[in-house]
């Protein structure tokens, strides 16, 4: 009698165990689901953003965005606010518009323009405040009684991607004392700097990530991160 | 011969500024009588505004915006402007480019037909200048290769 009884139970245990494994692996095998659909459709995205940017937002909007600005340049200009000139300035406007909407927006990327606005005007005082950090400490390079003067070319390998973002360093780094930009090629920066130390505070690399952060270029990498776990639940999967 | 410019800096920055130094022009030969400026000047720039993509960008990319054929239309359409304007001037029997005559057809008092009057010989002016100064640079740049590789 207690030996039917306790393989009863030990029958109920072993069904209990069983379902709880299959349940695991039904979890397991919906998250690994979700995760790929996920990686599937943030792939799309990101191939959407890489390529498709410049087809989607193309062709009219381009043209009245540069309009707009076209013709806020020539309101500024012009100073005269009555309808023949106002008139005048939107002819001439839509004209330059309509022949070069596809210069001034030829690489637009990921990011809201009016955030990338506000973002490099917020990055304007901290390069000017590098600017006058990076001026005094030239001088004291300069008219020290030591010969501290030791010319150097360094070359790095940027992450930013987009040519405007390339040529902001660039001219950040010109724009500082003490470093020269002299050539991008494929993405890789040679810079001429005045003394060790200046070179280290390039190699550091904080201007490289403000500007990523102004053009919001850094931001896909967490996405990135994100679906490089994909793979490590199809391996949780195999184990089970 | 123009190659094609490989500096991202320049290229991007050039870019950028094509379409703003094309509007200061445009800006300066429309506000030419009543500011320093007027048709040569502006004409000058917007010349400068093309010759800038030129040499960024490379002749194919520049051609594809403004070909030959349209630079000899707008060099001898800027000069009929200028001519028609003065001929139009004498047909309404004043003088050659006495623009008060225009009043009769544009139903102005003769202050704002000399203005108008003068806006159009500005226009004729800057789109032959322009025309003239970018085909200059255009053969100038072309000449040198007439022998040799035509890649650009």
């Amino acid at each position: 009698m207690e030996v039917t009884l306790l393989i009863e139970a030990m029958d109920t245990s072993f069904r209990l165990m069983e379902d709880a494994r299959r349940q695991a692996v039904d979890l397991l095998n919906t998250a690994v689901k979700l995760t790929s659909e996920t990686r599937t459709v943030e792939e799309k995205n990101i191939q959407a953003i890489f390529t498709g940017a410049q087809e989607s937002k193309s062709g009219f909007q381009n043209l009245v965005v540069t309009f707009l600005m076209l013709f806020a340049f020539w309101v500024l200009l012009s100073g005269k606010y009555d309808l023949f000139h106002l008139a005048l300035g939107v002819i001439c406007s839509l004209l330059i518009a309509y022949l070069t909407h596809d210069l001034l927006f030829a690489n637009v990327r990921v990011g809201d323009a009016r955030v990338i606005a506000w973002r490099f005007f917020a990055y304007i005082p901290w390069l000017l405040y590098q600017i006058i950090t990076a001026n005094i400490y030239v001088a004291s390079v300069v008219l020290g009684p030591k010969q501290r003067v030791k010319p150097q070319i360094i070359r790095f390998k940027t992450k930013l991607e987009s040519d405007i973002s390339w040529v902001t360093l660039a001219n950040s780094i010109t724009l500082t004392p003490g470093t020269i930009t002299m050539d991008i090629r494929d993405g890789e920066f040679f810079v001429h700097a005045l003394d060790k130390k200046v070179a280290d505070d390039l190699n550091a690399g904080e201007m490289e990530d403000r500007i990523a952060h102004v053009y919001m270029e850094a931001d896909h990498i967490y996405v990135q991160d994100a679906l490089d776990v994909a793979p490590i639940f199809g391996e949780l999967k195999k184990g089970l | 011969m123009i190659q094609k410019s490989d500096d991202i800096i320049i290229k991007t920055l050039a870019r950028i500024l094509v379409p703003f130094i094309q509007i200061y022009a445009l800006y300066v030969i429309m506000h030419g009588h009543y500011s320093p400026g007027g048709g040569f000047q502006g004409g000058v720039i917007l010349a400068a505004s093309l010759i800038l993509l030129m040499i960024t960008h490379g002749v194919k990319d520049t051609q594809k915006r403004i070909s030959e054929k349209a630079v000899a239309i707008f060099s001898s359409s800027g000069v009929l402007i200028y001519a028609g304007i003065g001929v139009l001037c004498l047909v309404l029997f004043g003088n050659f480019l006495d623009y008060s005559t225009l009043a009769k057809i544009l139903h102005v008092d003769p202050a704002h037909a000399r203005s108008y009057g003068i806006l159009g010989i500005e226009i004729g002016v800057g789109l032959a200048v322009m025309a003239v100064m970018f085909s200059v640079f255009f053969d100038i740049s072309q000449g040198e290769s007439s022998g040799e590789d035509k890649e650009n």
